[in-house]
């Protein structure tokens, strides 16, 4: 055949190859995992005061319950195990997905800095596959590895107005930024006959949103929290080339808490993200799904430890992720627990929570994690 | 509602023992992988193309006596080669033990040392060696002239040894009296070497290139205290060309050699020593566009029954590295670097496709533009200079269009990183 032939079909099929994602869980397809903005706290009781707790970047209203400047860093591992048919893997994934920083201004007033992860990318894949490369009869495998680091990041600035514990106010400005630094292998066995080829790159991301946050406590005994985030474009560049345009989710949820019994608070909350407004966030045509993120629990006051009264927390949470497997939507229950320590005479405090996560998608595969958060705020 | 204190404690120690442990990330999620991931780089297509420019056979100009190695022949009709060693420069004196020095007016137990690689020995009856005095004002690389001086003559000693004496270091001992005659006449000592057999014999020795070169002793006196001298090989000329001196200070000298391959077949090896130098014409899209992974040279090799067909020849293909402006491949087949150790084998005698390897070529042809590092390799011997074994090849000049040299590559897409 024809040199230019010839390589007229090898351009072609450069051109149309495929491609796809390589994820190695269900919680990472897509975009990725969304951590959910949640403090320790919040995780601890299943989310279910996360539209009234200042550490969460849920609702901007909620950092005028603060009271004082407050430093809030947490850190959140994951230990998953994923098992399928074909085998299982387990791996550690070290988060810090929250970093938040308060301040009151003013009697009334009060203003929050805060990063929190949305969705976390990290994930790391290694696919054999039998091919022929060269003579009909030379077959080599073939291994694909592919690394990918990092996440989409909200950086929020927050305001909040109250001048009573039974009303507060907030708004909120968001700015999402990341980048997925991705490494691409194929690697061949023979170095002297074939040629490995590894290739990276990064996908960064740029977006924009707003949200507004209002609790209301119309007794001692109960209090309301709702909030809502309008999400703006959602840009994915590669280099300086735009690659890609999404919504971000619009997110609606609401709180609502019971203190009738001394020394426990009882909370539910219910929120709804519209995911699918990443859909065309997606080379491969992964399907995001509107979704609902249902959790409660209790917290109350537990033992004194050297002189300091511990809280305790339990909780459970139901929702569905942003990105489906093979079509299906993948739902997670979470149950967790936790716990509460003041340190230095109230100056700071340490919340640490557990959570085991169970992750389906309908299908052969499961996911099992166990998500430990320590948060550590501290109040200069 | 009562808990235990002990309880938090726990919790406490036990969240952040795991914290500190979950320092170190594990990410790999392989093992699930068959039905989590999904294949990300395109299918390897393979494509064979017409490729080759440029095919010729050239010799391998590396220069007489360059070789690593001596090969000394007998084989018939078949090969006849020579061995030439200079003792340019003979000591006059020698100082013997608790004397000062002295005229040399002595000569005993003359020999050169010869180092055998006898892996390569051909033969298996007695060989005899016969030594020749082979100086002349001839032009220095002149083997007609050289070869005239192997005649009863210039005879200067034989020894015989039998195949069970042909070990790894060999004594070759040489006439006493003519060592002496040169010291003392200030002239240059240049044997000739020859090999004598009933049979058939082939031995190579390693030569001064190849770092054990042959090397001369001999007593100046009786006296067993005073050590023997040691003369190595030295050439005087051609006088001012000092590398050109240093490699005719040991040299194979071909008296016979097989017939060459006819002009039309593509040859590697034999004597005097060829190479095949071959460039190529790549299509750019598929060097730039694609992820190549392979690239194999299909050649058809053709029988070459001259001598030991049954043996192995090893040969390697290196990459040509002179620039566009050297256009004669004779010269430009000259300029080459290495880019694999992974040699390939055939035996001369075989015939069918013969496959060359070129992942490494690609990998650096990829990197330097075709206007800096033409597209081309050569194939050389690895005992090139060393060995009357040659393979033969079809070129491009062969009327059987798929029996010409062909370059298939293996690659697949250059994947774009993009959005899951």
């Amino acid at each position: 055949m024809h040199k230019s032939l010839w390589a007229g079909i090898a351009l072609f099929t450069v051109s149309f190859a495929s491609r796809g994602g390589a994820q190695g869980a269900l919680s990472l397809e897509g975009l990725g995992y969304p951590t959910g903005g949640l403090s320790a706290r919040a995780e601890g009781t299943g989310g279910g005061v996360a539209d009234f707790d200042a550490l969460s970047t849920v609702s901007p209203a909620s950092v005028a319950g603060v009271g004082s400047p407050a430093l809030f860093l947490q850190y959140s591992p994951e230990f998953r195990r994923v098992t399928s048919p074909a085998g299982s893997a387990t791996t550690t994934t070290a988060r810090f997905p929250l970093v938040v920083g308060v301040l009151p201004i003013g009697e009334s007033w009060t203003m929050a800095l805060s990063s929190s992860t949305f969705l976390d990318r990290s994930s790391e894949t290694s696919l054999s596959r039998v091919e022929v490369v060269g003579g009909p009869t030379d077959t080599v495998t073939v291994t694909e590895q592919n690394k990918v680091l990092g996440a989409i990041d909200d950086f929020r600035l927050a305001l909040a107005w109250s001048t009573s514990p039974r009303f507060r106010i907030g708004v909120g400005g968001h700015a999402f930024a990341g980048s997925n630094r991705i490494t691409f292998s194929q690697l061949f066995p023979d170095s002297t006959k074939f040629i490995s080829s590894a290739q990276a790159g990064r996908i960064s991301y740029a977006g924009f949103a707003a949200s507004v946050g209002m609790e209301f406590r119309p007794s001692r005994v109960i209090g309301f929290a709702i909030s809502g985030r309008k999400g703006g474009d959602l840009r994915a560049q590669s280099g300086d080339t735009a690659i890609g345009k999404g919504r971000l989710p619009d997110h609606y949820s609401g709180s609502v808490t019971f203190e009738g019994i001394p020394g426990v608070i009882v909370s539910a909350r219910a929120a709804h993200d519209n995911w699918s407004s990443l859909n065309s966030l997606s080379s491969s045509g992964i399907q995001a799904f509107d979704g609902w993120d249902i959790g409660g629990g209790v917290e109350a006051t537990g033992p004194r430890i050297m002189q300091r009264i511990v809280t305790v927390r339990a909780g459970a949470r139901f929702r569905t992720l942003p990105f489906g497997f093979n079509g299906e939507k993948v739902s997670e229950k979470t149950f967790a627990a936790g716990l509460g320590v003041p340190l230095t005479r109230d100056r700071a405090s340490l919340d640490i929570a557990i959570q085991r996560a169970a992750r389906t998608a309908g299908s052969d595969v499961k996911e099992r994690g166990f998500i430990l958060s320590v948060g550590l705020r501290v109040s200069p | 509602m009562k808990l235990s204190p002990i309880l938090p404690r726990v919790f406490a120690a036990a969240a952040l023992f795991v914290s500190i442990s979950s320092c170190s990330e594990n990410l790999d999620s392989t093992g699930v992988c068959d039905v989590l991931c999904t294949q990300i780089g395109g299918a390897v297509q393979n494509i064979t193309l017409d490729a080759v420019l440029v095919d010729t056979t050239v010799q391998a100009l590396s220069g007489l006596g360059t070789e690593p190695g001596l090969l000394l022949a007998s084989r018939g009709d078949t090969l006849d080669t020579r061995v030439v060693i200079r003792f340019d420069s003979l000591p006059a004196t020698f100082v013997p033990t608790g004397d000062t020095a002295q005229p040399i007016a002595s000569v005993d137990s003359a020999y050169i040392r010869l180092m055998l690689d006898t892996t390569t020995i051909k033969g298996t009856d007695p060989v005899t060696i016969e030594a020749y005095d082979v100086d002349t004002t001839a032009n220095d690389t002149s083997s007609a002239a050289v070869l005239a001086l192997f005649r009863p003559d210039r005879f200067i000693s034989s020894q015989t040894f039998l195949r069970a004496q042909l070990t790894d270091t060999l004594k070759y001992f040489i006439s006493n009296a003519a060592v002496l005659t040169r010291i003392q006449s200030g002239a240059a000592l240049r044997v000739g070497l020859r090999a004598v057999s009933v049979g058939s014999s082939q031995l190579r020795f390693i030569s001064t290139e190849g770092s054990f070169g042959p090397e001369m002793f001999f007593r100046a006196t009786p006296d067993t205290l005073t050590a023997p001298l040691t003369v190595l090989p030295f050439s005087r000329t051609p006088v001012g060309e000092a590398i050109r001196a240093a490699n005719l200070s040991d040299y194979t000298l071909i008296a016979k050699a097989p017939p060459p391959a006819p002009p039309s077949v593509l040859a590697v090896g034999g004597l005097p020593a060829r190479r095949v130098y071959i460039l190529f014409d790549i299509p750019s899209n598929i060097i730039d566009s694609a992820t190549i992974i392979r690239a194999t040279l299909l050649l058809n090799q053709l029988p070459n029954t001259g001598i030991d067909p049954t043996d192995t020849v090893a040969f390697l293909p290196q990459v040509v590295l002179a620039g566009k402006a050297v256009t004669d491949p004779a010269k430009a087949a000259q300029i080459i670097g290495a880019i694999s150790v992974d040699t390939l084998r055939l035996r001369p005698g075989d015939a069918g496709p013969a496959n060359v390897e070129l992942a490494s070529a690609i990998a650096i042809w990829r990197t330097v533009k075709p206007d800096t590092l033409s597209r081309a390799i050569v194939l050389k011997s690895v005992s090139e200079g060393n060995s009357p074994l040659e393979l033969r090849f079809s070129s491009s000049e062969d009327v059987v269009a798929a029996l010409r040299p062909r370059l298939r590559i293996s690659f697949t897409s250059k994947v774009p990183l993009r959005l899951p």
